[in-house]
């Protein structure tokens, strides 16, 4: 079942692949467990991710020269220099997912505005970079933040889900590229685990490694098939455990060995702002954006 | 073999309570569906010749009537499942009726006919159910759990009964603001799921029942995912003796 391919990837290639990676340290336990601030064993679930998770992710990319794009609570930045320093030196790509993983939820356009705004300027002050790509680190973008973030000179959003591969936003954002997500090729929904507080709530067993490996190649060997843009999201304190490591390199070596873009999100997003068809009206983000249309602010 | 699919789309509780307009992200993975998974799932079936029915609720056909006009173009058939997927548990009798009512208006108008088969949104109906649906003329439903054969309601309605172990939900659905699985289980193995599926049609044709499924295009359709289900598809094929039907077909047999 392979549907005729319609998009013309870069240097003749089948399919795209974007590997991103969320670093969220202590955020990631926080961000569920607000009152875990005195729980040293609960918050070094996360700091093994800076510690261990980052030398080792970026080892492992490094390997096969496998490009990336990070999301940094902008409150990491200057809690690990060394980490982002060496993200930013590999020559990986940095964008902006907010402060502190705020619920983006709980607040309005204004605040999730104000925030990464915020996050923006502390990248360019601690790193000398300016990010041009944001990820709602908790929560969901209002509405109306699209039209805000490329008023504010951003060129790609990824926060989505609607598509398996990327599409513009609706007018008037509309030169704003999304690249859609999903939880299936996201490492959070298999392997985050605390014990107390539960995280997840209902306590799930662990999904078992090698499962994971085959759900990620399953659908990647369908995007390929189907010439979409495979987006896999990781999160260092789960996927860079000396055992898991290895299933991620297992993966990357098939990835690497089919005739794929690799390419950071922004470099995608250059190609689709250049190449890519507009929304069709029946698109999911023009289905929506016709429906609320008259209360966006 | 009664290959079923819930077209629901954004549709369910958060469009009911009307969180969903300030959740972009939450519509468009329900929006996923008759925008992607659907397209996939029409393309795999056409290459199998195998026919399915799809549950629709109108508001999907409203917001998305070339692609829903496909289904039926394809020799498919399409059966009701709410405007909103409404919880009929929820609603009085002539709040039921009101819902068909309104919905086979828009099927009628969009999709060229009205449905005959019902399946409820979210499970479970009222105790009057059964006997409204069949004095508003369907002829059957596909909503309960508890058979592996058709049965007839007392009413007259025939039953296609499905079963939660052939619910996609129950081993991939995965979303979060609302969270579901509330507890966060995981996304299962999607060979141990191909390899549960595979023993439970085996079963089923050992013992010469009646199978359906109640899968989500947002949920099986996704690329890797609609490999699976034409694996399994292609696996029925092979076992031989198989009739493949829509449920509107199987009810018809059944009744006769």
């Amino acid at each position: 079942m392979v549907a005729p391919v319609t998009i013309a990837w870069p240097h003749g290639r089948s399919a795209a692949v974007v590997i991103t990676v969320a670093f969220e340290a202590e955020l990631a336990i926080l961000s569920v467990a607000p009152d875990a601030t005195d729980r040293a064993k609960s918050l070094s679930v996360g700091t093994y991710g800076a510690t261990r998770g980052v030398p080792r992710l970026l080892a492992e990319l490094a390997r096969r020269g496998t490009p990336s794009t990070w999301f940094v609570p902008s409150a990491l930045l200057e809690r690990y220099p060394e980490q982002v320093g060496a993200i930013r030196d590999a020559g990986h790509e940095l964008a902006n997912c907010g402060v502190a993983l705020e619920d983006f939820g709980a607040v309005d356009t204004a605040v999730q505005l104000a925030m990464v705004r915020r996050a923006q300027e502390a990248f360019q002050h601690s790193l000398g970079v300016l990010p041009t790509g944001f990820r709602v680190g908790r929560g969901e973008m209002s509405p109306g933040l699209p039209a805000a973030l490329e008023a504010e000179g951003f060129t790609w959003t990824s926060s989505l889900r609607g598509d398996d591969r990327p599409h513009f936003h609706a007018a008037p954002a509309g030169r704003l590229v999304e690249i859609p997500q999903h939880h299936q090729l996201d490492d959070g929904p298999y392997f985050a685990f605390n014990l107390d507080p539960p995280i997840p709530p209902g306590s799930p067993r662990i999904a078992p490694t090698g499962d994971v490996l085959d759900n990620w190649v399953t659908e990647f060997d369908a995007y390929h098939a189907e010439g979409l843009c495979f987006v896999l999201t990781l999160h260092p304190e789960l996927i860079a455990t000396p055992g898991r490591i290895g299933m991620l390199a297992q993966f990357l070596d098939h990835v690497h060995n089919r005739d794929v873009w690799l390419a950071t999100a922004g470099e995608v997003a250059r190609f689709w702002g250049e190449h890519g068809p507009a929304n069709p009206p029946e698109h999911p983000v023009e289905v929506y954006h016709r429906i609320i249309g008259a209360t966006t602010p | 073999m009664a290959l079923a699919f819930d077209l629901d789309g954004p549709t369910g509780d958060a469009m009911l309570s009307g969180a969903i307009w300030d959740r972009p992200a939450y519509f468009s993975l329900g929006g996923y569906g008759p925008w992607r998974g659907l397209d996939r799932i029409l393309r795999l079936l056409a290459e199998r010749a195998v026919p399915a029915t799809f549950f629709v609720p109108a508001w999907v056909v409203e917001h998305w009537p070339a692609q829903c006009r496909r289904i039926v173009e394809a020799g498919h058939e399409v059966g009701h499942h709410g405007y909103r997927h409404e919880r009929y548990w929820d609603l009085s009798s002539s709040a039921q009726r009101a819902v068909i009512e309104r919905s086979q208006e828009i099927f009628d108008r969009e999709l060229g006919g009205t449905a005959v088969g019902f399946r409820t949104p979210s499970g479970d109906w009222r105790p009057e159910t059964p006997d409204l649906l069949s004095a508003m003329g369907f002829s059957y439903s596909s909503s309960m759990r508890g058979d592996d054969r058709p049965y007839l309601h007392p009413c007259g309605l025939v039953e296609i009964p499905a079963r939660s172990e052939m619910d996609d939900y129950a081993s991939f659905a995965y979303t979060r603001n609302p969270d579901w699985p509330s507890g966060g289980s995981r996304i299962a193995s999607y060979r141990a799921t191909l390899d549960s599926w595979t023993r439970e049609f085996d079963g089923y044709h050992a013992e010469g029942l009646c199978l359906t499924t109640i899968f989500h295009p947002k949920v099986i359709g996704t690329p890797g995912r609609a490999a699976l289900l034409a694996r399994w598809i292609d696996h029925m094929s092979a076992a031989g003796g198989v009739w493949f039907a829509t449920c509107r077909e199987v009810a018809r047999w059944w009744r006769r």
